[in-house]
């Protein structure tokens, strides 16, 4: 039964690609195409699910060997990562709970999402995301994990940007794709150094080779994977990123942050137990990360006003509270945590746009009094403990500063170095200019813009050019050329007026007597 | 090194036949029948570069399908032409982005269209020949000959205002770096001559197979190393010989410079000479030649982030991305040089596609500055959907080549020198800022440009060429291993010869 593995992750793929490729070429679109693209979306994430019910179900009857593995993905001499799946346990369990919360999620778009202009987008967005989600949890090694893993991220910032032509929304998804993507760096650091330190990629020989690591080697590792997993689940000082993602179409936000693609820095987390297990530093910096952001969610959320972004903040703070279970050594309750958490917190968004609806006359209560009274803390929580500017202020303005700097020193110095050797701003580049050129020529008004450069390479070049230039003028060209000229005419006119001399015929005869008598007397 | 000889001459086939393309078209003068051949010429040349793909075994790590004849016999110069694991697949990818530039620029070439042809084809033609030489005297002509057809495709259909000194730059630029080559060149040949005590003219060898059997005198092997370096470097390019690349881009059209960034020439010669044939000056100095990388990947990324313009922007994020594998090279183990070929190849698709993308709009709203620009998703969802799934596969996203590549080539350079991974993370952080934050701005938000509006989306022609470099990235993305197996064995040999010099 293990290969079912396959078909769970295959369907939601395949239809992602029909809705893909129907919508490139025109074949699904507007509204006729709504019930076509639903209908893929919906069957493949369905199957999906019985599929993954069914792989569970014979886990649980214990048929299931454990693992799959479909081949090589990619080999490179001792590096080689496999196609291969983890079939059975924590694993299954929750490739179905969240194949489950995907059904639900899909089949409630159709009708939350209808007429909207990016219809058949959203639900090719919603099907990679299954896929890629599903892949995350099902993967036997970190690569395929990893894939996963960042797929779900670009489907988040694909949806957040669904209302692409509103500007708030584009920058919010560029915003969390960047930040995501410090995570992500971290990630790729761990599977770079599980590779070099134990040999594999498969979280298999990870986990049962973590014993055998030395505290300061599982220590580095875990602490690369705990930062992809602090970015993912919104964990100081990554929490603001997701009140900005809550800007997707509601369904959108109820499947990614409210019941499953924040569960996912969680899940790696659990899956890595036993190499956290031999890190005590990693276990206490997670219960430190996850007891500082859910007070600091909890007094955040006091103060927002409206359903989504206190919902946003609810979610990491109950985040943060499974870190610390995880850094405590709760690990089974941070499990079970993680499963409730995805169950109420989809519900909850999910009905969120009705929320003020069925609360209706049942006003919130106020906060307590003695935290009622804190006035910094007030601000604190309004400004959100001012995280977004600080990290403007220390990541992101110094990085475009550097950046604009070295933007100058490209256009003025390097390139004034190197040298532009056509003038930039008198090039040739219409027939009028050339005329104008040859009118000057003609006019001796030209100032030479001929082979003059800019740039000191350019310039030093020029400056040899015309030393030699002079070189050749005055001393080549004057004192050899030209002397030599004059000599040459000079000796012409003697050489003339001597031939014109001993042709008189009285010369010529004395010429011919004197030559006679020398043969005389030889 | 052995070398299996082939029975048909098809690499030389695959050399002359564009060149004889080229001249063919000066004498059709009929306009649309001069295309038709063209294209025809084109598409032959793709199904001959795949017949040599097909024709190579990849279980062997040796030079295939050479063929050798005597060229200048009184200075032991040979054509010698073969490919091995590391440069096969250049070919059919080379031929794939001309027909694409063919393509693409089918209707936009209004000036002197045949002439234009015929460059195009000629410059196919040498481009093979630098990708198939094995006689570095042969490789020196097909390297230098690159030169005067990019000189007049910049400077005769180049859509800035300033094309003609964009055109001078690349040359005076590529004649620069050509000086020290040509040095390195002589010195390797009478240093075979000397160390054989033979004859200078009757003893020299440019034959690359032979060269690399007498690996040079410490001393000696510096000098080239870095000769070689500084040679291949400005066409890589490599910082500080990086500027003309950014001119060539604003400057010249679209297509053109789809080759001149797809067409990796520079790494190329790296990879196949500067380290080979000097292999212990390589190992000593591979950490300067990653630093170089590094200051080259960081240093393009950044000012990447500063560029308004989508044509100078791609040309910065193809020096920084040219700066990775260049670590990825200098990590010399197995996983950087995969990598780096795997990435070398992924320019191909990606980095020229991108740069139709850019001649696209540029056609379309006459320009690529992004104030200019804004909302294009709205009008032209097809044209933006390819431009996502080209900057998904240039930052890295899984799922498409550039993953793959990346992940080798951090890998690579993790293992060698951990704090210059640790240094191709953060441009791959930089990556996805820069490209999304272009498109961002491009791409989404409100339409606030009249013509944009009245903008087509992609014709049929243009979305067929495109279909082309997306299932290759998609393809590559899901099965890499396609494209590693065929570099494996030759990789493998490259480095082994070079470890075997190590001390």
């Amino acid at each position: 039964m293990d290969s079912l593995v396959a078909l769970i992750l295959l369907l939601p793929l395949a239809g992602a690609f029909s809705i893909g490729i129907g919508q490139l070429f025109g074949k699904l679109h507007g509204e006729a195409g709504e019930a076509l693209t639903a209908n893929i979306a919906t069957w493949a994430i369905a199957l999906s699910f019985l599929s993954a019910l069914a792989l569970l179900s014979s886990d649980l009857l214990g048929k299931n060997a454990g693992s799959f593995s479909a081949g090589s993905w990619l080999g490179s001499n001792a590096l080689n990562i496999e196609m291969n799946f983890i079939t059975t346990g924590f694993n299954a369990g929750l490739a179905t709970l969240f194949s489950l919360l995907l059904v639900i999620v899909t089949r409630f778009s159709i009708n939350y999402i209808h007429k909207e202009p990016g219809f058949h987008r959203f639900f090719f967005v919603l099907s990679l995301f299954s896929s890629a989600m599903l892949l995350l949890v099902l993967s036997g090694n970190a690569v395929g994990t990893f894939i996963g893993w960042e797929i779900a991220g670009l489907c988040s910032y694909l949806l957040i940007a669904f209302a692409y032509d509103r500007p708030i929304a584009a920058i919010n998804a560029t915003r969390v794709f960047v930040t995501n993507r410090i995570g992500d760096a971290g990630f790729i650091l761990g599977i770079a150094l599980c590779y070099t330190l134990v040999g594999s990629v498969n979280w298999s020989s990870l986990n049962s080779g973590a014993p055998q690591l030395t505290t300061g080697t599982a220590t580095v590792i875990a602490l690369c994977f705990a930062t992809a997993a602090f970015a993912k689940s919104a964990q100081l000082p990554f929490t603001p990123w997701l009140a900005r993602a809550m800007e997707g179409p509601t369904p959108s936000s109820a499947i990614f942050y409210g019941a499953v693609m924040i569960h996912a820095g969680i899940f790696l987390i659990i899956m890595l137990r036993p190499l956290f297990e031999q890190a005590p530093f990693a276990m206490g910096l997670l219960a430190a990360v996850g007891l500082a952001t859910a007070v600091y969610s909890f007094i955040v959320g006091l103060t927002q006003t409206d359903v989504k972004s206190s919902l946003s903040f609810a979610i990491s703070g109950q985040l943060g509270l499974m870190f610390l279970e995880c850094g405590l050594g709760f690990w089974q309750l941070a499990t079970w945590h993680l499963c409730a958490h995805a169950v109420v917190r989809g519900y909850q968004i999910l009905t969120a746009p009705s929320f003020l609806h069925y609360v209706h006359g049942n006003p919130m209560k106020p906060v307590g009094r003695d935290i009622a009274g804190l006035r910094w803390v007030y601000v604190a929580s309004l400004q959100r403990f001012w995280l977004d500017p600080v990290v403007d202020r220390i990541l992101i303005r110094p990085t475009y500063g550097l950046a604009k700097d070295l933007d100058y020193f490209d256009d003025h110095i390097v390139d004034r170095i190197m040298g532009a050797p056509a003038p930039a701003g008198r090039a040739i580049s219409s027939l009028a200019q050339l005329e104008e050129k040859v009118l000057r020529t003609q006019f001796g008004e030209d100032t030479g813009t001929f082979g003059r450069g800019n740039g000191w390479a350019a310039r030093f070049l020029e400056w040899l050019a015309v030393i030699m230039s002079w070189f050749e003028e005055r001393l080549v060209l004057q004192g050899i050329g030209m002397d030599a000229i004059d000599m040459g005419r000079k000796l012409g006119y003697a050489a003339n007026k001597f031939e014109k001399l001993i042709l008189k015929p009285r010369y010529l005869v004395l010429f011919v007597f004197t030559v006679l008598l020398f043969a005389a007397s030889l | 090194m052995a070398m299996t000889e082939a029975d048909f001459p098809l690499l030389s086939l695959v050399i002359l036949l564009p060149l004889l393309g080229a001249i063919a078209i000066g004498f059709i003068h009929d306009l649309r029948r001069a295309k038709r051949v063209a294209l025809a010429v084109a598409v032959i040349e793709l199904i001959a570069t795949l017949l040599v793909v097909y024709l190579f075994t990849p279980a062997s790590g040796e030079f295939q399908l050479v063929e050798k004849y005597a060229w200048i016999p009184i200075l032991n110069i040979e054509y010698l032409v073969g490919v091995d694991g590391i440069s096969v697949l250049f070919l059919p990818m080379s031929a794939l982005v001309t027909l694409m530039a063919i393509v693409a620029s089918w209707n936009s070439i209004q000036h002197i269209p045949r002439f234009h042809l015929s460059l195009l084809l000629a410059l196919e033609g040498v481009t093979m020949g630098v990708f198939s030489a094995l006689d570095i005297v042969l490789f020196f002509l097909f390297w230098e000959l690159t030169l005067p057809p990019f000189f007049f495709l910049i400077g005769l259909w180049g859509i800035g205002s300033h094309r003609r000194g964009a055109a001078m730059k690349y040359t005076l630029f590529m004649l620069f770096g050509g000086v020290p080559l040509l040095l390195a060149i002589v010195m390797l040949a009478v240093n075979h001559a000397t160390e054989l005590g033979g004859g200078i003219p009757q003893d020299l060898s440019f034959s690359l197979p032979i060269l690399l059997q007498h690996p040079l005198p410490g001393d000696l092997q510096v000098v080239v190393f870095f000769l070689l370096l500084l040679g291949f470097g400005v066409k890589a390019p490599l910082f500080p010989f990086h500027t003309w690349l950014p001119t060539a881009a604003m400057e010249g059209p679209a297509h053109i410079t789809a080759l001149l960034t797809g067409l990796k020439l520079g790494v190329y010669g790296i990879l196949r000479f500067t380290i080979p044939l000097t292999p212990s000056a390589s190992v000593e100095f591979s950490w300067m030649l990653s630093i170089l990388g590094a200051v080259t990947l960081i240093y393009g990324a950044l000012i990447a982030l500063q560029q308004t313009n989508l044509r100078s922007l791609l040309a910065y994020a193809s020096i920084s991305h040219v700066g990775l594998v260049i670590v990825g090279i200098a990590s010399l183990n197995m996983q950087g040089i995969q990598g780096a070929v795997f990435q070398l190849i992924n320019f191909t698709v990606v980095a020229s596609s991108m740069m139709l993308l850019a001649g696209f709009i540029q056609h379309r709203l006459g320009s690529t500055e992004v104030i200019h620009l804004g909302g294009l998703a709205k009008v032209m969802p097809r044209l933006a959907a390819f431009y996502f799934l080209f900057t998904l596969a240039s930052i890295g996203v899984p799922g498409t080549n550039g993953f793959p590549a990346e992940l080798l080539l951090i890998i690579g350079a993790l293992k060698a020198h951990p704090s210059l991974g640790v240094a191709a993370l953060a441009g791959a952080i930089l990556g996805a800022a820069y490209m999304l934050s272009f498109a961002r701005r491009a791409f989404f938000g409100p339409i606030v440009h009249g013509d944009v509006s009245q903008t087509q989306d992609l014709r049929p022609r243009e979305l067929i060429l495109l279909c082309a470099p997306a299932l290759l990235i998609l393809v590559f993305g899901f099965f890499p291993n396609s494209v590693l197996h065929i570099s494996q064995s030759a990789s493998e040999a490259w480095l082994n010869r070079l470890l075997s010099f190590v001390p």
